[in-house]
């Protein structure tokens, strides 16, 4: 249908439209429309793609020049193949009602493993195999060599691309991986770099965050992006997790010693060149006295996306001259390398700021600042020089060059800590230096200074206020959207009692109770027997989940829940996992129903969806606060307290119950969906809490259903399953939450679809 | 838990929250939504039913009935079997009634096994007798879908194809113990034209609705027990023909009850029995044969001939024939040349719509709208108005 939003017309794929979806787009225009950022959230299974994607297309035909880009990240491959799904949809509609195709270019990028259509390359097993197997056959210097001894394989995909790819650019049209593979295929071309280079003229890409937010990454990929494009952050809850991620280094003793392998290699073969060609380090050296003002002419012009590990400072500047000469700069790593094997035999814990890891550096082995920030960018220099084919992994090294870097840039937001050992081992030495980032805003900052509007946009980013805090930015637009349903189809119940009447709460001074883990058993057995198909549980950790299973076997608590369904658990081991998952799914779709016990944070709580009958019931057990005793959160804690005014409680409670409300999102999946979610926990029915929970989960969240015993939760669930369980047909939704063109132009419904937004 | 906490009494074990039912309507509450839905869902079942539709008039239906432990929950008063096996024992002489040439057989299930209580027959008595006594058995463990559909499939397989081959499960449980693929067996079920409906007595499960879809069953979840009595006698009419069910002219046999004087026999039904059952000197006789059956209808046991009554095929004439639907009219847009008065009560049209037979112009209550469509079958109005005289020629 076409739609008439705020005077923009929109193409929409679909004859019927969800009100929230209107709503969605209409507060995405305005955004657009003041050039700003945005935060939207929107319960999952609505339609959120789809009406992002109809606005922006329409957005990018009405106004070309004021947007030119679409840049879709989400988080996962099968995701990323969604979304193109969606965008192909939107395109045969265009291309229905125009009568022909738009010029309109689309296409997803992935990693090489996606990507490569190499017949050796290929089949290799792990993602870094492919990278490595590529670059040996793509490497510049490989070419060269190849000019003068024709033994030397390489890629023909590559070089017909590199013949031919620039001068004729693919159709317009909507690729997804399995396109561009054909393509390649059909033209001979290499998909991966054709879609590399293909992004820089296409109107819409779809990756993964990672190519936006890890600066290694996105200085390759996204550098040469326009500052007219519109930056989409799709399933971005966790977003700020991902920033600090990409900017954090974890050393270990057995990267030192895997480090000191990769200098003795370089230093092999420097000697080597030396005697082949010494003009080639010389030319090298001289380049590094014009130093790297080529890459800082190319950012005046703003011509490409700052990284964060490059500061301004370092290119205007030349390369220091103790780490200019190669053998110099190998002398300077392994000074360094020694001191860190120094720092790592501590017997206690250490933490400081960089600003004190570096005095410290300068004292014990009189390195300074200056050249250690040089190290990352050296060391790629002296890799290129030396033209190595990639047998051996220097992944370590670049590692340690990459740390240095870091620390020697940044003296606020981060710290640095060395751990003797693992807090859960504490018999067994193993030292590890962590340097974390605790500001999430570091990496996340170029994005949002270059790009004129970026949306961040998730089922559940409740409370909406906290995202701008912690990021760092000031967004035009903040909205929180609930679903519109022709019947209640989530049940929200928080249980804090057993049936007698003893408090259930995983507090840290009760969890080991047997009487709360007691109550947490027959919730379960309760809920098997009445709830059919599948049940997911989600405890707050590893630990904790071990811990109650083995009190329920004790119990007798395991035998029961099987009489009535097959028990299967989360384990921390991926293998084992998805062999689970697999047959929980099959379980299910069988009749024999099943239990999933798993963990929140874990693989299952974030990327599975557990939608119809593969989660009729999501229990969650308790409140799940991250681990509070680990140091680098406590040290990102202070931080955040020094430095943004959020205070400890309210940071951890919101990363709680971001957590909570992702774990039972997992099972409603759409408006046809639906599905009971279990607190099992007093807490959650505390104020603070419960104002945490997403928009659309609190409305259904009455004061009745809060605090119930474990009867009365097993009573309400029964009358709702079978309530679902009737028919339920498409017409009856019709005009209460699906809207055809006509019903969604008539004045009341627009007064109705004004609401389903909370605007903050 | 152990065994004495399972059996808790009725005051202690069920907490129900009958207040909850009153709901104010106005903020659109989850209560009136759903009875909204339900209601006008029954509005068009009613519309929808097909005229001139082949309709499988002689039907072979299995009852599976879930004995597993979860039918002694007391959901139901006193518990889901007691009052199922009473719903049932109602639904199976409303069966024969409208389905008067049709059989009927019944298959338990329960330890993960399928038990044949009665066989494929054509009298109501001698299946309710067995099913009160099951009252008194055990309900165990898990039930087995697989195994019963299996035990269904042996008998309903070598029906004449003429027949419609039903199978109607009750099933208590929320989970179903299977020795194999049973993905497989609901494909065989569909290859056999069998068509599986299943009343559920808790919750939706994926499997149940699975094998309804396929087979072209209904699936019904109940809410309470008019609910649950309303889904099970919807079953009494008979379903829609398949297509690939094939039609055919049948032989049948039209036997009146005889009373032999000269010596008594032992009817051929009966003839296993170790009783005396059955034994005596009256019984329909096969007008082939001669053999000597107690209980019509039922397929001749020596010459496999169908032998009915005159009566019993009468009855299910309706269903081909259906009473044309009547017309809705609000009471306000009535003109004045109708009556105020129903025709068929004479009582005095007092509710929001009256309803007009399109034949005779008469106008009939809810209430009676309701009892002629559903039981009566022909409108009380036509029969008592002299039909105008239409010249067919």
């Amino acid at each position: 249908m076409k739609l008439n939003v705020d005077g923009l017309l929109v193409y929409f794929p679909y004859d019927y439209i969800y009100p929230e979806q209107f709503t969605y787009m209409l507060e995405l225009k305005r955004s657009i429309d003041a050039k700003g950022h945005c935060v939207l959230e929107m319960p999952s299974g609505t339609g959120k793609t789809v009406s992002l994607l109809s606005l922006i297309v329409a957005y990018l035909r009405t106004n070309p020049v004021d947007v030119t880009k679409l840049v879709y990240c989400s988080r996962t491959v099968p995701e990323l193949e969604k979304v193109i799904e969606e965008l192909k949809a939107l395109m045969k509609y265009y291309e229905q009602e125009l009568g022909e195709q738009p010029t309109i270019l689309g296409l997803a990028l992935s990693s090489r493993k996606n990507l490569c259509i190499h017949p050796r390359v290929s089949k290799e097993p792990t993602g870094k195999e492919v990278d490595a197997g590529c670059q040996g056959l793509t490497a510049s210097y490989i070419r060269t060599k190849h000019h003068y001894d024709s033994s030397i394989p390489l890629c023909s995909y590559f070089e017909a691309f590199d013949d031919n790819g620039r001068d004729a650019p693919i159709d317009p049209g909507v690729y997804n991986l399995d396109d561009l593979k054909d393509i390649g295929q059909e033209r001979g071309w290499c998909p991966y770099f054709l879609a590399r280079y293909t992004i820089m003229h296409a109107n819409i890409v779809v990756y993964s965050y990672h190519y936006l937010l890890d600066p290694k990454i996105a200085e390759l990929v996204s550098k040469d992006l326009p500052k007219t494009s519109v930056v989409v952050f799709d399933e971005a809850h966790n977003i700020d997790n991902v920033c600090i991620d990409s900017l954090s280094v974890n050393i270990t003793r057995r990267t030192l010693d895997r480090g000191e392998g990769n200098l003795e290699y370089l230093k092999g073969s420097i000697e080597r060149i030396k005697e082949v060609d010494e003009n080639k380090l010389k030319r090298e050296y001289q380049r590094l006295v014009e130093g790297l003002r080529l890459a800082n002419e190319e950012r005046e012009t703003e011509a490409q996306l700052a990284n964060p590990v490059l500061p301004d400072e370092i290119l205007q500047e030349a390369v220091p001259g103790n780490i200019r000469n190669a053998e110099h700069f190998l002398n300077f790593l392994k000074r360094f390398l020694e001191y860190l094997k120094t720092r790592l035999r501590v017997q206690h814990v250490v933490q400081e700021s960089p600003p004190s890891f570096l005095r410290d550096v300068y004292t014990k082995v009189c390195i300074e600042r200056k050249p250690l920030r040089f190290c990352y960018e050296r060391l790629h220099s002296l890799l290129r020089t030396l033209e190595l084919n990639t047998a051996q992994d220097l992944s370590p090294l670049s590692l340690i060059a990459n740390f240095a870097t870091l620390v020697s840039t940044y003296g606020k937001g981060f710290t640095l800590i060395i751990e003797p050992f693992d807090d859960r081992a504490p018999t067994i030495p193993n030292p590890v230096l962590h340097f974390r980032c605790m500001d999430a805003s570091v990496a996340i900052k170029p994005v949002f200074d270059r790009f004129q509007t970026v949306i961040i946009t998730s089922g559940t980013l409740s409370p909406l206020d906290m995202y701008p805090k912690i990021l760092d930015f000031r967004p035009v637009t903040m909205a929180s959207f609930t679903m519109t349903l022709a019947r209640t189809c989530i049940c929200p119940l928080i249980v804090g009692r057993g049936n007698d009447q003893v408090t259930m709460t995983s507090k840290f001074e009760t969890r080991q109770d047997i009487a709360v883990i007691r109550n947490y058993g027959n919730l379960l057995v309760d809920l098997t027997s009445i709830v059919p198909d599948g049940i997911v549980c989600f405890f707050t950790s590893y630990v904790y989940m071990e811990t109650i299973v083995s009190k329920w076997y004790e119990q007798g608590i395991i035998d029961n829940v099987q009489k009535n369904k097959l028990l299967f658990i989360e384990t921390q081991d991926t293998a084992e996992t998805s062999v689970a998952l697999h047959n929980y799914q099959k379980a299910c779709e069988n009749g024999r129903g099943a239990v999933l016990l798993s963990v929140a944070r874990g693989k299952v709580s974030e990327g599975i969806d557990f939608d119809h009958h593969y989660g009729r019931a999501v229990v969650m057990f308790g409140v799940p606060y991250v681990y509070t005793q680990s140091r680098m959160l406590r040290a990102r804690l202070e931080f955040l307290r020094d430095q943004y005014q959020i205070r400890e409680n309210d940071f951890l409670t919101f990363d709680a119950m971001r957590h909570a409300a992702q774990c039972v999102g997992r099972a409603m999946r759409g408006k046809t969906d639906y599905g009971i979610m279990v607190f099992a926990d007093k807490r959650f029915g505390r104020a603070d809490k419960r104002g945490k929970l997403p928009k659309w989960i609190q409305e259904y969240l009455k004061d009745s259903v809060c605090n119930l015993t474990t009867d009365e939760a097993v009573q309400v669930s029964k009358k709702f399953l079978r309530q679902m369980a009737q028919p339920f047909k498409k017409e009856d939704q019709l005009g209460l939450s699906l809207l055809t063109l006509e019903q969604l132009e008539t004045e009341e419904m627009q007064k109705r679809v004004e609401r389903t937004a909370h605007v903050l | 838990m152990d065994e004495e906490q399972d059996k808790a009494y009725t005051w202690e074990g069920d907490y129900e929250r009958t207040w909850e039912a009153i709901k104010e309507d106005e903020q659109g509450s989850l209560q009136s939504t759903v009875d909204d839905i339900i209601h006008r869902a029954k509005r068009r079942r009613f519309l929808d039913r097909p005229v001139n539709v082949r309709l499988g008039m002689m039907r072979h239906l299995f009852i599976i009935l879930d004995m597993s432990k979860s039918m002694e929950e007391k959901d139901l008063k006193p518990t889901r079997l007691h009052s199922t096996i009473k719903l049932i024992e109602s639904f199976i002489e409303e069966y024969y009634d409208q389905n008067p040439i049709s059989q009927l057989g019944i298959i338990t299930t329960s330890n993960m096994r399928a038990e044949k209580l009665t066989d494929l027959g054509g009298n109501p008595r001698r299946h309710i007798n067995t099913l009160k006594k099951c009252k008194d058995k055990v309900c165990l463990k898990e039930p087995s879908l697989q195994n019963s559909l299996e035990l269904a499939l042996t008998s309903l397989r070598h029906m004449p194809g003429h027949a419609s081959r039903e199978v109607l499960i009750i099933m208590g449980s929320l989970t179903t113990c299977d020795p194999d693929n049973i993905h497989q067996t609901i494909d065989t079920m569909k290859s056999n034209n069998i068509r599986c409906s299943v009343i559920g007595l808790a919750a939706e499960v994926r499997i149940c609705k699975k094998l309804c879809n396929v087979t072209n069953g209904t699936y019904g979840v109940i809410l309470d027990e008019t609910h649950y009595k309303e889904l099970l006698m919807e079953h009494t009419l008979p379903p829609p023909a398949t297509v690939n069910s094939e039609s055919s002219l049948i032989k049948m046999g039209f036997p009146k009850h005889q009373i032999h004087t000269d010596k008594p026999a032992i009817c051929v039904c009966h003839l296993d029995s170790k009783t005396s059952e059955g034994f005596g000197l009256g019984g329909y006789f096969c007008p082939q044969c001669h053999s000597k059956y107690c209980e019509l209808p039922i397929e001749c046991k020596c010459c496999g001939l169908t032998l009915v009554s005159a009566p019993h095929l009468a009855r299910s004439f309706h269903h081909l024939f259906p009473l044309d639907e009547f017309t809705e009219i609000s009471t306000t847009s009535l003109d004045e040349s109708y009556s105020s008065y129903c025709e068929a009560c004479q009582g005095r049209l007092s509710g929001q719509v009256v309803y007009l037979c399109p034949r005779c112009d008469k106008v009939f209550c809810l209430e009676c709208e309701m009892f002629i469509q559903e039981a009566l079958h022909s409108c009380p109005g036509c029969a008592s108005t002299r039909p105008k005289q239409v010249r067919t020629s």
